[in-house]
């Protein structure tokens, strides 16, 4: 239970003893973003996974290459994209929108989405009185099969606070101002389902193809911390 | 537990910083750790460790950092690494290689496995839909998915989501309890006041031993 001494963890004497050429791989890349939202030194845990990887590879416990293909998923096999699609479904086919309203895992199952975190799926469909907001306060459940990893900023104390005591006024400051006789939900997603979040459709989109639709669907559309905008003139069909 | 994971509610814990087309990972070692967590099947027991991390390194360390400390602390209980092999970076010469449980083609599958799933067992259900509840007034120094914010307050039944192992017990391999899990809806005022708008609510799935009747 409380073996969770970090000191523990710290490897001063492996980061004293690394090369340069080790603190320069882990630092290339996307430091400033880095900078933003992390405000531990970041070689230190760059090496110690470094470290960790190369333990459990030498005692026989993980192939790098499985690894490889495990971040290969998370980075571009599972995201927004699979979401905006379900979303399109559900706006051109109503039936569909029954289905997924009804039983969320059954019917993304219907499109090929399926599996970790999305075993029970709960769909909550936005409309001009209702809106739904997902947050996780205890950790960071999601669901990954539609939308992938979540972002730094859901997995953040400060949103993971506020948004139940205050989901309009996270809300505003994510860029979404409700109306004050909206009715606003908040799912707090720990527990035996997840969460998604059905956007309403914007006007303008009604001579659309699933395609166009999806593409208009953005990821904090499916958390609900955005509306679906209608689409800018030239665009869509 | 009652640490600071359990922030639902909570204020004064910083500005919400949104990042532009943020990447999924911003470094290449933060996608190690939930690979290697997913390629040792650890995945389902990081919730402890991460919770057991004391308030002031849990607020300073990234996200991926606290999945660091869950991955180490699940290597040693389950007996993959000692400490001694993690601390020194090399294997103990007594140890016998291994073969790595997940080949790279099994990748996808090992990925999309559920591992919260609803139990096939018939319980009885206390509760029924369309009744009231009140969360109960427990703290346990152990894991939990009651958040704080929830107890003593009442709330109704939305939905029973079927049977399910209750996380306190099934955590620590105690018996699982296997019991109906709730969607139980709060409103706003109820939680949070008179100033609350009255229509706003707040749902959340409940374990039924988290909940007594009204």
């Amino acid at each position: 239970m409380d073996k969770s001494d970090s000191g523990s963890l710290d490897r001063r004497g492996f980061i004293k003893g690394a090369t340069a050429g080790a603190l320069a791989a882990s630092t290339t890349g996307t430091i400033q973003a880095q900078m933003q939202d992390h405000t531990d030194v970041p070689s230190d845990p760059a090496l110690r996974v470094k470290a960790l990887e190369s333990l459990l590879v030498e005692k026989g416990l993980v192939d790098p290459a499985a690894l490889d293909a495990l971040v290969d998923i998370y980075e571009n096999q599972v995201g927004p994209r699979n979401g905006a699609q379900v979303v399109a479904r559900a706006w051109a086919d109503l039936s569909y929108k029954q289905r997924l309203l009804e039983d969320g895992a059954a019917a993304i199952a219907e499109l090929g989405y399926s599996g970790s975190q999305g075993e029970k799926l709960t769909v909550v469909e936005n409309t001009p009185s209702v809106h739904n907001v997902i947050v996780c306060t205890l950790c960071s459940c999601y669901p990954w099969p539609l939308l992938g990893l979540p972002p730094t900023w859901y997995k953040s104390a400060a949103y993971r606070s506020r948004t139940i005591v205050d989901p309009r006024g996270v809300l505003r400051e994510l860029g979404l101002e409700l109306p004050d006789d909206i009715e606003v939900r908040v799912w707090d997603s720990n527990a035996a389902s997840r969460y998604f979040v059905l956007p309403g459709r914007p006007a303008g989109t009604e001579s659309m193809s699933e395609n166009e639709l999806a593409a208009l669907v953005t990821r904090d559309a499916m958390i609900g911390v955005a509306g679906v905008a209608s689409p800018s003139p030239g665009e869509g069909a | 537990m009652n640490s600071i994971h359990d922030m639902g509610g909570m204020q004064g814990l910083g500005e919400l910083r949104y990042e532009e087309n943020e990447p999924v990972f911003h470094e290449p070692w933060e996608g190690r750790v939930p690979a290697m967590m997913s390629a040792l099947g650890l995945y389902g027991g990081f919730r402890v460790p991460i919770e057991s991390i004391p308030a002031a390194d849990y607020l300073r360390m990234s996200y991926y950092e606290r999945w660091l400390v869950a991955l180490t602390e699940q290597i040693i209980k389950y007996e993959l690494a000692t400490r001694t092999e993690i601390e020194s970076d090399r294997p103990d010469p007594a140890s016998v290689k291994a073969t790595p449980s997940l080949m790279p083609a099994e990748a996808r599958e090992i990925l999309f496995r559920t591992f919260q799933s609803e139990l096939e067992i018939e319980v009885t259900a206390r509760f029924q839909v369309g009744g009231r509840v009140r969360g109960r007034n427990m703290h346990p120094t152990t894991h939990t998915r009651m958040p704080r914010y929830t107890r003593g307050k009442t709330g109704s039944v939305e939905r029973d989501r079927g049977v399910f192992a209750l996380p306190d017990n099934e955590v620590y391999n105690l018996d699982p309890r296997p019991q109906h899990v709730y969607l139980i809806r709060f409103t706003a005022r109820e939680l949070w006041g008179e100033e609350a708008p009255a229509q706003d609510s707040l749902y959340i799935d409940m374990w039924e031993d988290y909940l007594e009747p009204v």
